[in-house]
């Protein structure tokens, strides 16, 4: 259908709209009609994508010059694959309707893991093997070998590619991975290389967080993209973790040991090309000495995003004198490294900032901040120079070089913390350096004053205003949207209490109570007795799950479970997991129905979704506070307080409701799916934990299901899985959560649309 | 269920929101919405227009109980088991009512034990008689869908092609423990068309969505007693023939009982006439009631088929205050109370919610029209 924003035509390819598609759709034209930033909450099965696409595509096409380029970044590869289909979706109905002949470009990036077609090298396992494989086939030098000695392997398609595949512009169209693939095998280029190109003249770039936020990636990938490009940030309920993994670095003392079989590898190296071809390393010195000019010179024109690790004054100075022959620099690292097992040699717990390990580093050893800035430059410098192949197996050192950059780079926002061992562990001598970022901000600035517009949207983003305070930022639109239902298929339930009347909480006092498990227990004994099909747990941590199962255990409980349902277990480990996740699946479908016990903040509760018969009933025992001991958290606290002024409850409440909105959320996918939310913990029935939930779930919390005993929750789940396998068919939808384009236009139905939004 | 052998306490049962079914009115009385409530129960019924299709008049049907622990739960009062065998019965009585030419098997199931309460026979006295038995029967263990297709399917596999081959399960548990892949089964019940059905006690189960669309039964779950049994009779009506099935004219005999002395010459009965010896016209013999060689049938039973193929038209419901004719049911000339009246499409005569019900229910055809028609 064909619908009017405000003004601007959008193509939408469906014959029916939800209410708050409509809605959110007017939200976001306003935030790219004032240029500036969003965050936009929708809940999730209800065509959040979709939305986003086509009002974005239409806004290109009517304002050419507004907006040139939409990256749509998501998390993971079959989300990337998802919004392709559905753009290619779009596509498909604009060419139907105008008649001519779709002139867009827009493309999926992933890695090279992803994209390859090259026969020895795609059939690789792991991402960095491919990485440094690749690497060894296609850099400069192997190239220029090449030339002088055809035997010396180079990679044909990247060869093919370089020769013909610039010139040549890839053909407008929509093109997922495999259509990459396809299209590199039909022309021998190579994809990877191809779509790296082609995401600067194409209309929209589909790809991963990373790309934008990762400096180390960004800055190969993403620099050179226009300003005028609107961000997207799909499913960014996690975005300030991404952003504080991206800066922080860990370094434990198998990574020293690795480090120091690099430095002797390049030790060995240099040696033997001084014997051998001097005038290369002489070479590296003269140009060292012109300092990063070539850098600077990219920068000069401003479009390009910066580099945070890089701060523009670096770029203007030449690389100090005394790491600027190899030898001296290898010298050098090898102090550092010194240094670092130095610290590492310790039995109390140490916490510093970034200029008192300066100091420290300094007066130890005598390493100036200013070599030490320039570290990964260096290093990056040597390496191509000294021709080696396997970058991968120089990751340690690398990482190594990043922490020395940053830690001279930044004085603010970063902590580094020494422990000696693991607090689970604390006889076994395992020590670690964290060095860790705190203020989310540093990652995701260049993003935000580079674009002029970037929306951050996922379907739990409550309360909205914390996200711009953790990110410094200032959005123009704060927008919250809830679910239009023509029947209420969610059912949050907080069960506070079990039969017996003893509180229900996984607070730590409690946590041990035998009263306490029981009744857990009980509880996803009586659900799995009447919820059909699959029903998902969540514990608050590993530990805890394996407290309670084995509690459960001694008591007879899992047993009588297992009469009604199989019970499967998540772990750490990633291929058990999938094994377990896939056989809980077969389950689900044959009718035996199971239980998956998960960890919120695990991979099963961040990824993965239980549509319809998968997911019937998801039990969050417990409120999954983050661990609040560890220092790293600690430290973070501080800093949101001091900066910020964000109270530390208010964050831990955050982040915990933040998680278990986002477990509970994995069941209902879509307005024909239905399913249970159970809370089982008292505290959730608390104001200042059920304010933050979004807004969708909230308002389907009434007072009547707040502190419940488990009969209680019995008969009400009872009623409503009753109530919901009665048949649902589309008529019941139309007029009241479907509508058509008639229906849409109404002044009735428009009135209500805007109540749908609720700005923050 | 008015008398209830051995009701369950109150507080044995289960936790109930009984109230918040009631919505006051905005006087703040109860009143409008509890008879609101009733006249729905009268009136919830669906008219399912099939238009002139083939209907599968000659019917097997196997009905498949289970017989799991959950059978024991007591939600339905006095429990589920109890609760089903009784709708049952009255169930048996009104599919031989509506399809006097069809045949019903029942069985209890559960994971490997089964329990015919009775074998296939087309007297609804002995299903009646052998249903009572079965009520004190104790449920144990888990069911096996598969086991009971499986059964059910290796005994309407031998019937013939023509007729409506169906599995109606009324499914209690949530679970199923198969010895092998159920999908499997399920495309071989496809194969040999026949359509199962499922009734769910407790909530919807995948499996059984996907049984049911493969085949082309319906499935559905109750929400109380009156809603089971609603559903049930959803089942009295015969189906739709799928249009693949084997279409053929079917031989019948219509069976007359004649006295031993008959002086027909060019009959010479093999063995003495008794009273159980039905003459055949066809073969000009005398034959024992369990050997016949063709499908016996009386008149009324194919009479009573026959209304399916020309339902009567449902009547036009109308609030009660638009309508301005007189104040009396045409039927039983009772004055009209209800909320709604009912009007005849073809004589336009106007019935009140019940006999509307009986009209439909019992008689097949319009009073009023047939009286004109025979006044006439």
């Amino acid at each position: 259908m064909k619908l009017n924003i405000e003004g601007l035509l959008v193509y939408f390819p469906y014959d029916y709209i939800y209410p708050e598609q409509y809605s959110y759709m007017l939200e976001l034209k306003r935030t790219l009609d004032a240029k500036g930033h969003g965050v936009l909450e929708m809940p999730s099965g209800t065509g959040k994508t979709i939305s986003l696409l086509s009002l974005i595509v239409a806004y290109q096409k009517a304002y050419p010059l507004e907006v040139t380029k939409l990256i749509y970044c998501s998390r993971t590869v079959p989300e990337i694959e998802k919004v392709v289909e559905e753009l290619r979706k779009l596509m498909e109905f604009y060419t139907k309707e105008t008649g001519e002949k779709n002139n867009f470009l827009a493309l999926a990036l992933s890695s090279r893991k992803n994209l390859c077609i090259h026969p020895e090298v795609s059939s690789l396992r792991f991402g960095k093997e491919v990485d440094g494989k690749c690497h060894s086939l296609t850099a400069s030098y192997i190239r220029a070998q090449h030339h002088s000695n055809p035997s010396q392997p180079v990679c044909r398609f990247y060869e093919e590619f370089d020769a013909v595949g610039r010139q040549v512009p890839i053909p407008s169209g929509i093109y997922n991975l495999d259509d990459l693939k396809d299209f590199g095998r039909k022309k021998g280029w190579c994809p990877y290389y191809l779509a790296r190109y082609s995401i600067l003249h194409a209309n929209i770039v589909v790809y991963s967080y990373h790309y934008l936020l990762d400096p180390k990636i960004a800055d190969l990938v993403s620099k050179e993209l226009a300003k005028k490009s609107v961000v997207v940030f799909d499913e960014a309920h996690n975005i300030d973790n991404v952003c504080i993994d991206s800066m922080s670095v860990n370094i434990t003392r198998r990574t020293l040991d690795r480090c120091q079989t690099n430095v002797d590898t390049l030790q060995n190296t240099i040696q033997r090309i001084k014997e051998t071809d001097a005038a290369k390393l002489r070479e590296e010195y003269r140009r060292l000495v012109e300092g990063l000019k070539e850098a600077n010179v990219a920068r000069e024109t401003d479009i390009y995003l910066s580099n945070p690790v890089l701060p523009d004054e670096v770029l203007q100075e030449a690389i100090p004198g005394s790491i600027r022959t190899a030898e001296h620099f290898v010298g050098f690292l090898k102090r550092f490294l010194e240094y670092l097992k130095a610290r590492l040699r310790i039995h109390h717990v140490v916490q510093e900032s970034s200029p008192q390990f300066l100091k420290d580093i300094y007066e130890k050893v005598c390493i100036d901040r200013k070599p030490l800035r320039f570290c990964a430059e260096r290093l990056r410098s040597l390496l191509r120079t000294l021709e080696i192949a396997d970058i991968a197996d120089f990751s340690p050192i690398t990482l190594i070089s990043h922490f020395a950059t940053l830690v001279s780079t930044y004085s603010k926002g970063f902590t580094i913390i020494i422990e000696p061992f693991e607090d689970k562990t604390p006889t076994i001598a395992n020590p670690v350096l964290h060095f860790s970022c705190m203020d989310p901000s540093i990652a995701i600035k260049p993003v935000f004053e580079r674009f002029q517009s970037v929306v951050i949207t996922s379907g739990t983003l409550s309360p909205l205003d914390i996200y711009p305070r953790i990110l410094d930022f200032r959005p123009v639109t704060m927008a919250s949207f809830t679910m239009t239902l023509a029947r209420t298929c969610l059912c949050p339930l907080i069960v506070g209490r079990g039969n017996d009347q003893v509180a229900m909480s996984s607070k730590f006092e409690t946590r041990e109570d035998f009263a306490v498990i029981r009744n857990y227990g009980n509880l996803l004994l009586e659900m799995s007795a009447i919820v059909p099909d699959g029903i998902v747990a969540f514990f608050t941590s590993y530990v805890y799950m394996e407290n309670i199962v084995a509690s459960w255990y001694e008591q007879g409980i899992l047993e009588n479970i297992q009469r009604n349902k199989l019970i499967f277990i998540e772990t750490p480990d990633a291929a058990e997991t999938s094994m377990a996740l896939e056989k809980y699946q077969e389950a689900c479908e044959n009718g035996r129905g199971a239980i998956l016990l998960s960890v919120a903040r695990g991979k099963v509760s961040e990824g993965i979704d239980f549509v319809h018969h998968f997911g019937r009933a998801v039990i969050m025992f417990g409120v999954p506070y983050v661990y609040t001991q560890s220092r790293i958290l600690k430290a973070r606290l501080e800093y949101l307080r001091d900066q910020f002024q964000i109270r530390e409850n208010d964050f831990l409440t955050f982040d915990a409701m933040r998680h278990a909105a986002q477990c509970v959320g994995r069941a209902i996918r879509g307005k024909t799916d239905y399913g249970l939310m159970i809370f089982a913990d008292k505290r959730y029935a608390r104001a200042d934990k059920r304010g933050k939930l979004p807004r969708w779930i909230q308002e389907h919390i009434s007072d009547g299901s707040l502190n419940l005993t488990i009969d209680e929750t019995v008969q009400l789940s009872k009623h409503f899985l009753r109530q919901m396998a009665q048949p649902f068919r589309r008529e019941d939808q139309l007029g009241l959560s479907l509508l058509t384009l008639e229906q849409l236009q109404s002044e009735e139905m428009l009135e209500k649309i805007s109540q749908i939004a609720q700005q923050a | 269920m008015d008398e209830e052998p051995e009701r369950a306490k109150r507080w044995e049962g289960g936790y109930e929101r009984t109230w918040e079914v009631l919505k006051e009115d905005e006087s703040g009385s109860l009143k409008a919405t509890v008879e609101d409530i009733l006249f729905q129960a009268k009136r919830k019924r669906v008219f399912e227009s099939h238009g002139q299709v083939r209907l599968g008049m000659m019917r097997h049907l196997y009905v498949v109980i289970d017989s799991s622990r959950t059978m024991e739960d007591q939600d339905l009062k006095p429990n589920r088991l109890t609760s089903t065998l009784k709708l049952m019965e009255f169930f048996v009585e009104e599919y031989f009512d509506q399809n006097p030419i069809s045949q019903v098997m029942f069985l209890l199931f559960e994971i490997n034990t089964f329990f015919y309460i009775c074998f296939d026979a087309g007297n609804p006295k002995k299903h009646v008689a052998a249903l009572k038995k079965a009520v004190g029967s104790t449920c144990l263990g888990e069911p096996s869908l598969y086991n009971a297709l499986n059964i059910a399917m290796q005994t309407l596999k031998h019937m013939p092609g023509h007729t409506s081959r169906e599995i109606l399960i009324i499914f209690s548990s949530l679970t199923t423990c198969d010895p092998a892949n159920i999908y499997e089964l399920i495309k071989t019940l496809k194969e040999l068309k026949i359509r199962v059905s499922v009734i769910g006690l407790s909530a919807e189960v995948r499996v059984c969505t996907i049984l049911t669309r493969e085949t082309g039964g319906s499935y559905n779950v109750i929400l109380d007693e009156s809603h089971f049994k609603e559903l049930l009779m959803l089942h009295v009506k015969p189906p739709p023939a799928s249009s693949s099935s084997e279409c053929s004219l079917i031989r019948m005999g219509f069976p007359q009982h004649i006295i031993a002395s008959v002086s027909d010459q060019d009959a010479k009965p093999s063995f003495s006439m008794s009273l159980y010896t039905l003459y055949c016209m066809r073969t000009r013999r005398g034959l024992r009631l369990f050997a016949l060689c063709l499908t016996l049938v009386s008149a009324p039973h194919l009479a009573r088929s026959f209304h399916h193929l020309f339902p009567l038209d449902a009547f036009q419901e109308s609030p009660l205050e638009e309508h301005t004719g007189d104040r009396f049911c045409q039927a039983c000339q009772g004055e009209l109370k209800d909320k709604s009246v009912f009007t005849c499409p073809a004589c336009s005569s106007v019935f009140c919610t019940e006999c509307d019900l009986f009209i439909h229910d019992t008689l097949h055809c319009c009073p009023a029209c047939i009286h004109t028609q025979g006044a006439s």
